[in-house]
């Protein structure tokens, strides 16, 4: 879930919510899928659910939904001019970054807080949104340094440009070596022949997307009321949206916007010519009939307006048996009727909704398996056994494992959790040789889940270990356990000799329960418990519990 | 008051105090008649507990033995310290030399070196080392007081050891990893007890010969007629019985299986390992999900499959991502992966084992729940288990809607956590809409977030082949079990430590709906 953090006089403010009424913030954040995380000073920590609404992960988001859901909705880049700059794009980015959308924004000199804010919402979106930059990464220039028409093109590694916060000029691919930001996105290029480049028509380099901007143009300071946005990127509707996302902050902050166009020779999903910032306007039509399926009641056609306005739908239009909207340009989250049942949902209010228990009558039952668990339970503690539950998780080197040994996992976090457990006989020893000071006897056992592979599929199975430790702890504890396991189960039990390495040659068996192969019983190999620590003798047995 | 009689262990160890005035544990076992050290800790105990003798100081003893590194180097007749100052100091300077000539352990190389350089006993100069001095050092010292007695079966102990040679046993005996350890320090507490006012007046007042025990032959031939019994006193600790017993957490987890049983919820069973059909696809969370990629999901190296969907159930899947299907969805427009889809993982959320049960015919109407083991990629912390428990489900019925969905949240309120102040908010989650989610105020947590709940997007329902509306739910049990065991560190659910666990007591019934009223 994203979590940011903002200033809480420029929430406030944006929101147009006096400081002394702030109480009522919680109510407003949730109705956005947003709470208080934590607050600091004026720094106000907010959590986001929605993963599908980075229009909200920035304070002039929030700002706006609270405006909306108090004094519905709003003008977003309704009355745009037409492009009055370009940007031509290199048919050669295709290979390495294809998308660009950009556009020009004139405004009241911007004040530390909101270029703060500013750069905030730059940095949340082209890291979470734009997953690190990959699918889209955001420039902002000072407006009066450019000249355009600016170029997007591929350039060869050794160009050489002047990053913003370096002391001089530099190749490209030192770039990616020497600077912070190179060597964290260095690997967005990797194998790419040709890299992305932006310059102005004078031929003066604008940035070197997505890792650094130029240090001529390409830093925005307090005071700077022009400005040049662009998002480059590897997928489409990421990088417009995001352009889109920006543009509505930046109007909201009381800028204009001026749309760039896109020239794309080569063409694009949008043609060969795009402006931008370019709104997705997605339509969703719902069915007074689904609105009922989900919400119950048949909806008042008459307060659907009300509701649209306080979600900030763009445009409605109520017929006589379905609504069809559309969303702000901001949003491009609308994939299915249901998600605007949901905003009506929202709107109308959670609590005006009547709770209902579901009436039908249905079965409860347990699952067999867990049954058959139950039992073997209660067995092995009235046995006086002391049952563990214990992590599925293992060291890949788990002493006691079955072989073939455990699963591996491929991206494990750490060595101690670096494989799924095929025996619960690895985790009962080292619980023993964690419990030598817990008085004896210790009779441990667990019933759980374990991993295998059979036939070329993973398996899961349910299994019982059982491991007796002490003094004189001998095969027969284990064996005794066993049998009367076996015998309350009704099953009959037969041994017979079995190689395993746990074991003590010769005092180690395979289990037959009715006749079926289900697991193995020993005395626990001296080696074994001095690998592990352990300074008792032990036995122990590990059957398949569909067996008993 | 009564005078409390005295039971015959503790007038066995009250006499022999009355004789000595006071005595420590080893000389009261080996003079007091005392049957055996079990009896001596009884009976010692009552009579602290009961104000007849005092704790008249204790002492700690620490032993030392040693561990399996100790054990080698006894084998090998010296520690690898002493062999590689011999080697030293035989003229064998230079580090490849020394280290291909040695007779100890080349793995303890290292370790050897860096205390014999911290000791003074050589001194390093670029690759090759050279002796300081010639004299007794102590690691001479350490074998000779502890690696010799020891061989011989005699008792270390560590106070009377010289100081520097015991501050090395102390170093070299970690409190973990004792595989790896050279020695072992055992410490126990020994008491010298002391006899009170209240003991001697016991001991007098006890006098004759009461009965103790109640015998088969007394009751046979009729002798208890007419005798005494001795009094008992109840102010001494029962005595401890080593038992079998359920775990706290699988208790607690039994308890809320029963009451899912309870309340109409038929149980559902999945494997941990998953394909990634159904553990995200089904669910319809695209494939560039961000709580996919390799931070935030286990994928198994292997190449044995997880259980495969059927063909069909694939195709329409896919189609349902690229662009909706029949679902009435623009669906996540991308080019959806089929093999990736069949890809191993550790089950992540409980979530895919609703959606197993949605693809293979559930009933409707029906209630289903499940408590599935679930991993994540997150650093176990006090906070985080490598693997953990999710209590999940779906409820489906041709007339369920929201008003159902908020309706079992308020059931969950009330019979899990037992609280009847609660707050829906609206959620998001990849796979249902609307979303809620469910606050709870509960009387010692506070308001804590219980679980979510939503319906099912047609795009996770039709592929499945249901059309039935259907309400997914999830609750989050971790900190009720917590708070049920009185655990403030959720490592401790699932503890190797058999003395915490025996500690730990589990108490569902109060914790768990229905314990509002109580």
């Amino acid at each position: 879930m994203p979590r940011i953090e903002m200033s809480r006089t420029d929430l406030l403010g944006l929101a147009g919510i006096p400081q002394e009424s702030e109480d009522g913030l919680a109510a407003l954040l949730a109705s956005l899928k947003a709470e208080k995380a934590g607050a600091e000073g004026d720094i106000l920590k907010i959590e986001l659910k929605d993963t599908n609404r980075p229009d909200l992960w920035c304070v002039e988001g929030i700002a706006r939904g609270i405006r909306c859901l108090l004094g519905g909705r709003e003008d977003h880049l309704s009355r745009l001019p037409a492009p009055s700059a370009a940007v031509e794009v290199d048919p050669a980015v295709r290979e390495v970054r294809p998308w660009i959308a950009a556009f020009a924004a004139r405004g009241p000199s911007l004040s530390p807080m909101v270029l703060d804010a500013l750069i905030a919402s730059q940095e949340k979106l082209a890291s979470s949104f734009g997953r690190n930059r990959k699918s889209a990464a955001i420039g902002f220039y000072r407006l009066g340094d450019i000249r355009f028409p600016v170029r997007y093109s591929a350039v060869p590694p050794d160009t050489v440009f002047h990053p913003l916060g370096e002391p001089g000029e530099m190749p490209l691919h030192e770039v990616l070596d020497r600077t912070e930001a190179g060597r964290k996105y260095a690997g967005l290029l990797a194998g790419k022949r040709l890299w992305p480049f932006l310059s102005d028509a004078g031929g003066a380099p604008l940035s070197f997307p997505p890792v650094l901007n130029s240090e001529d143009t390409g830093r925005l300071q307090p005071g700077d009321c022009e400005i040049f946005c662009e998002v480059t990127g590897t997928d489409w509707s990421t990088v417009h949206l995001t352009s889109v996302i920006l543009a509505c902050n930046l109007e909201d902050r009381g800028f204009g916007i001026e749309p760039v166009e896109i020239r794309y020779p080569a063409g694009s999903p949008g043609g060969e010519r795009v402006a931008t910032p370019a709104a997705f306007s997605d339509r969703l039509e719902a069915g007074f009939d689904l609105i009922e399926r989900i919400t119950g009641s048949p909806p008042d056609p008459a307060s659907i307006p009300g509701a649209l306005s306080r979600m900030d739908y763009a445009s409605w239009s109520v017929g006589p048996a379905s609504v069809d909207a559309v969303l702000a340009p901001y949003r491009h989250d609308g994939m299915h009727p249901v998600d605007l049942v949901e905003d009506l949902a929202i709107a109308a209010g959670f609590s005006s909704f009547e709770p209902l228990l579901p009436a039908e009558y249905t079965l409860g039952a347990s699952a067999p398996e867990e049954d058959r668990l139950d039992a073997i339970r209660a067995i092995l503690v009235g046995l006086g056994c002391e049952e563990l539950l214990l992590p599925v998780l293992q060291a890949r080197e788990s002493a006691g494992s079955a072989p073939p040994g455990p699963i591996p996992i491929l991206n494990p976090m750490t060595a101690e959790y670096s494989a799924v457990r095929n025996s619960l006989v690895p985790g009962l020893l080292r619980a023993e040789a964690a419990s030598a000071h817990a008085a004896y006897p210790h009779r441990l056992f667990e019933a759980g889940e374990v991993l295998g592979a059979e036939g070329g599929s993973l398996l899961t199975r349910m299994t019982v270990a059982v491991c007796v430790f002490g003094n004189d702890a001998q095969f027969g504890d284990a064996h005794a356990i066993l049998g009367v396991l076996a015998g309350y189960r009704g099953v009959e039990l037969a041994l017979q000799p079995h190689p395993d390495e746990r074991f003590i040659a010769g005092r180690c068996a395979s289990v037959r329960l009715g006749g079926r192969l289900c697991g193995v019983i020993g005395e626990l190999h001296p080696g074994l418990l001095d690998s592990m620590g352990i300074s008792r003798p032990g036995s122990a047995f590990e059957v398949d519990a569909e067996g008993l | 008051m009564e005078a409390a009689e005295l039971h015959p262990l503790e007038r066995a160890l009250l006499s022999y105090l009355a004789s000595k005035g006071r005595a420590g544990e080893a000389d009261i076992l080996s003079g007091s008649g005392l049957p055996d050290e079990g009896s001596y800790r009884r009976a010692s105990q009552w009579v602290l507990s009961r104000g007849l003798a005092r704790e008249a100081g204790r002492s700690v003893e620490s032993t030392v033995s040693l561990g399996p590194l100790g054990r080698e180097a006894l084998e090998r007749g010296g520690t690898p310290e002493l062999m590689l100052l011999s080697a030293v100091r035989s003229g064998r300077a230079d580090f490849s030399e020394l280290q291909a000539g040695g007779s100890f352990d080349p793995s303890r190389w290292g370790s050897a070196l860096g205390a014999l350089v911290k000791a003074g006993a050589v001194s390093r100069d670029g690759n090759s080392l050279r002796a300081a001095g010639s004299g007794r050092t102590v690691f001479h010292e350490l074998w000779d007081r502890v690696y010799e007695p020891l061989s011989r079966g005699e008792t270390v102990e560590l106070s009377t050891l010289p100081e520097g040679v015991g501050d090395l046993v102390l170093s070299r005996s970690p409190r973990r990893g004792k595989g790896r350890a050279e020695f072992i320090v055992t410490e126990s507490v020994r008491l010298v007890l002391e006899i009170t006012g209240e003991g001697l007046a016991a001991l007098g007042a006890a006098g004759g010969e009461a009965v103790g025990r109640l015998t088969q032959e007394m009751l046979a031939d009729g002798s208890w007629r007419g005798r005494d019994f001795r009094r008992y006193s109840f102010d001494m600790p029962p005595p401890r019985i080593p038992c079998g017993r359920l775990h706290p957490y699988r208790i607690f987890l039994d308890t809320v299986r029963r009451k899912f049983i309870s309340m109409g919820f038929k149980e559902m069973r999945g494997s941990i390992a998953e394909t990634e059909f159904w553990n995200n696809d089904a669910l319809y969370m695209p494939q560039f999900h961000p709580a996919r990629d390799i931070h935030d999901v286990y994928f198994l190296d292997t190449q044995d499959a997880a259980g495969w969907p059927d063909p069909a159930t694939l195709r329409r899947v896919a189609s349902t991502h690229e662009d909706g299907w029949e679902t009435g969805s623009r669906g996540w427009e991308y080019p959806y992966d089929r093999a990736r889809a069949l890809t191993a993982v550790l089950r992540s959320q409980g979530t895919a084992l609703s959606a197993r049960c949605l693809g293979s015919g559930p009933s409707i109407p029906g209630r289903y729940f499940g408590i599935a083991r679930c991993f994540r990629y997150d650093q176990v912390d006090a906070t985080h288990l490598p693997d953990f428990f999710q209590m999940e489900g779906i409820v489906i019925g041709e007339t369920i809607d929201f008003r159902h969905l908020l309706g079992l949240l308020r059931l969950f309120a009330v019979e899990i956590a037992g609280v009847d102040e609660y707050e829906y908010l609206p959620a998001y989650f990849p796979f249902t809409e609307p979303s809620v989610e469910l606050m709870v105020k509960h009387p010692t947590l506070g308001w804590i977030e219980l679980g979510g709940a939503g319906l099912f997007r047609p795009e996770v329902t039709e592929p499945l082949g249901v059309t039935a509306p259907v309400i997914a739910w999830g609750l989050g049990l971790d900190r009720l079990a917590m708070l049920a065991m009185k655990l403030s560190d959720i490592r401790d659910l699932m503890t190797s430590d058999l003395s915490r666990l025996r500690r730990m007591t589990v108490l569902p019934d109060r914790v768990l709906g229905g314990a509002r009223n109580a």
